[in-house]
């Protein structure tokens, strides 16, 4: 554990890191365009230098390894006149079109330059060296001219997809980044590409001109894509969800997300997006106002008392499950989650980076709060047989599932909470319009059993709302009121009864999330027991 | 707190004089502006006061000679803007050398405060004042102004152009402000690095 000194503070580090991880743990921000804390070192940029004292040369902070009883300067005169001279040299053949680039605003060049360089360029715009611009590589955008040869991308592409697509190319000033034949980009990462790349080189294509990134807000989340539960930034504008970004997590997905995952922003401002409630006059649809559509399902619940079953759907938050599994047991009705056996792909990849075959963001959620109980098999031999009077799905999952028709259709009163219009929603009786991930407060519980938090980063549409409210509506109507208001209040009763989650409340599972211990079965196939 | 007890001098003398003095003061006006046209009326609208070069009025679009908009949607004068009052929606261009220009650009006259910052901000001087002042309409909508309607105010704009960088150099308050946060905080004296 080496001590050393870094601008007058005295830290101790573990053995072999470096001094620009060493920094950045403590708050000092070294200039640096080629690091990143997730692609090994390459040291190209040279813009990272700092002195060291008794080397006789400045030293790079990104590939000097901290000794004992070093003394490390990062902004005296010498170090901060090698930043200027090496941002002028990157800056030689930059274009400067800062108007038209969509990285203006979380540009490297621009901060540093603003903070390290202010000096006066000695190239004419017309005695630049041109490359090529605007050109097309499928999901990204590279503009050459941009690019400060940091190989950021290149080593992105070997060490983290090992697809090797970008190489460099050309000598000297002439040196541009580029795929074979100047293809496009195949795999299901290309975003990322645009977020390592530290200046506007490679940007993204679905985020082309269309918001400068400083309007707007940032919000952290969690992917509900699939059961990795990558962290992600919503980056929203007036209550409109324009891109999403990864949020580095060394535990899950360190600074990566994949392109469906970054994709999914587009299925929450749709026309398909139910914002209002409504129930079946016989053949024919009516819209209702939400707190009627729930006082129906309340009294269709009393009459149906124990007579009633209940599946709740992987795609909701750990508050969502616990105030469905509230109204389930307070019913004394029939209770499962596992549609099509999401159990079984918790843990199966589809590729080598991130995605899983389970394209629910909480299986293992399901699983540790014990919505497993009577099998989905169970209920619907019991809707066969006429012994369910009432029917409640969090999820439309059971409605698209061909051979629970049939017994659906056995089911006086089936009510369901959909996010999205679709054709299944036809064999319900009563729709009620539920928000989506990104639209309520919640957590959600990763196939490594890490329980993470997605704060609400836009309103919901109309009158839909989080599954949990319409949960606890439904309990109170039916007298068995929780006393909670908020999905913090809810999460710290379910902490109390769930006996993994003890102790945790949304502070304790903070920026990162909180693991429990790895599930006793793998395979979920028995849950354990719940509460 | 106490209350300020003012006591005024209510002592003043009467009489004719200063009444009669403050008459003759409104009739020699009034023969003034009758025979002499020398008063401060003019005769709005067919005469207008004239404005300052820099007067800021309504905005014009400035257009490149094949008439496309000079504006690259960098949005810098509706992040400026303290009213909110520009609405910009980017598209792009075929031209690889200009990429970027704005497919709609509106300003909401009756929200904008005429402070030209949106002029300071423009690094394409795309828009400009004119030394309108006019500013009637029956609706509110057709006081949103679009972006064809903002390129055509070059000819239309009956004063001529008002507040526009060309007088002085605006970026320079920007960069010196920037350069003196760098010699105030990080003890850097700007200027050329050290040969």
């Amino acid at each position: 554990m080496p001590k050393f000194t870094i601008d007058g503070k005295e830290l101790e580090v573990a053995a072999g890191t470096t001094v620009i991880q060493a920094a950045s743990a403590a708050g000092i921000d070294i200039p640096h365009f080629c690091w990143h804390p997730d692609l090994p070192v390459d040291g190209n940029c040279r813009m990272c230098l700092v002195e060291v004292e008794k080397a006789p040369k400045l030293q790079i902070a990104c590939n000097t390894q901290v000794t004992e009883g070093m003394v490390v300067h990062t902004s005296s005169p010498k170090a901060a006149e090698a930043h200027r001279t090496t941002l002028e040299l990157l800056l030689i053949n930059h274009p400067i079109d800062c108007p038209v680039c969509d990285q203006a605003g979380e540009c490297y060049l621009q901060d540093q330059y603003m903070d390290h360089g202010l000096h006066d360029a000695q190239v004419e715009i017309e005695h630049k060296v041109h490359k090529r611009k605007v050109a097309n590589l499928g999901p990204i955008m590279l503009d050459a001219e941009r690019c400060v040869l940091c190989s950021r991308c290149l080593r992105f592409e070997r060490e983290v997809t090992g697809t090797n697509l970008l190489e460099f190319k050309n000598r000297g000033n002439r040196t541009e980044i580029t795929t074979f034949d100047g293809g496009p980009i195949t795999h299901e990462y290309a975003g990322n590409l645009a977020d390592v790349c530290p200046v506007g080189a490679l940007l993204s294509h679905d985020f082309r001109f269309k918001m400068r990134v400083w309007f707007l807000e940032q919000t952290e989340s969690v992917c509900g894509g699939c059961s990795t539960g990558c962290n992600t930034w919503i980056d929203a504008r007036d209550g409109e969800v324009q891109r999403i970004r990864p949020r580095r997590n060394v535990e899950v997905n360190k600074s990566w997300i994949c392109d469906p995952g970054r994709m999914l922003y587009k299925q929450f401002h749709v026309p398909e997006r139910l914002t209002g409630a409504r129930a079946k006059r016989g053949a024919n649809w009516e819209g209702v106002a939400l707190e009627a559509a729930i006082d129906e399902l309340a009294a269709k619940l009393g009459e149906a008392g124990s007579a009633s079953a209940f599946v709740a759907t992987p795609q909701a938050s750990n508050e969502d499950l616990f105030a469905f599994k509230a109204l389930a047991e307070a019913q004394g009705g029939q209770l499962d989650f596992r549609v099509g056996n999401p159990q079984d792909k918790l843990h199966v990849r589809i590729d080598e980076v991130l995605q899983r075959a389970d394209r629910n963001p909480n299986t293992q959620g399901c699983i540790d709060l014990g919505m497993g109980k009577d099998g989905v098999d169970a209920i619907l031999v019991a809707c066969r047989a006429g012994a369910v009077k009432a029917l409640v799905l969090q999820g439309p999952e059971l409605l698209r599932a061909a051979e629970a028709a049939d017994a659906i259709a056995k089911v006086p009163f089936v009510a369901v909470m959909a996010t999205h219009e679709e054709p299944a929603l036809a064999l319900a009786h009563l729709v009620l319009p539920a928000a989506l991930w990104v639209e309520a407060d919640g957590t959600y519980t990763n196939y490594q059993r890490r329980v993470q938090r997605a704060k609400k980063a836009v309103p919901a549409p109309g009158d839909a709302k989080p599954r949990f409210e319409l949960a606890l509506g439904l309990l109170r109507r039916r007298g068995h009121a929780l006393a909670v208001v908020s999905a913090r209040d809810l999460f710290v009763t379910l902490a109390k009864s769930v006996p993994d989650y003890t102790n945790l409340d949304y502070k304790a599972l903070g920026f990162g999330g909180r693991a429990l211990a790895t599930a006793p079965e793998r395979a979920g196939a028995s849950a354990p027991a719940g509460a | 707190m106490a209350t300020r007890i003012v006591t005024v001098d209510r002592n003043t003398r009467p009489g004719v004089g200063p009444i009669l003095l403050g008459m003759w003061i409104t009739l020699r006006n009034m023969l003034q502006t009758l025979f002499q046209r020398k008063g401060a009326t003019i005769q709005y609208p067919e005469e207008n006061r004239p404005v300052s070069t820099r007067y800021r009025g309504i905005h014009i679009l400035t257009v490149r000679q094949d008439g496309s908009p000079k504006c690259v949607a960098c949005y810098m004068c509706a992040t400026v803007c303290p009213a909110e009052c520009i609405y910009i929606e980017a598209g792009e261009r075929p031209e690889k050398s200009i990429e970027k220009y704005p497919t709609r650009f509106e300003i909401d006259l009756l929200r904008c405060v005429y402070c030209g910052f949106c002029v300071d901000a423009c690094p394409e001087e795309a828009i400009i004042m004119s030394r309108e002042n006019n500013l009637v309409g029956t609706t509110r909508a057709e006081l949103v102004i679009d972006r064809d309607r903002l390129m055509s105010r070059a000819e239309t704009a009956e004063h001529g152009a008002g507040y526009r960088p060309d007088e002085h150099d605006v970026r320079r308050p920007v960069r010196l402000a920037a350069l003196d946060r760098l010699s105030k905080e990080h003890g850097i004296v700007p200027g050329m690095p050290k040969r």
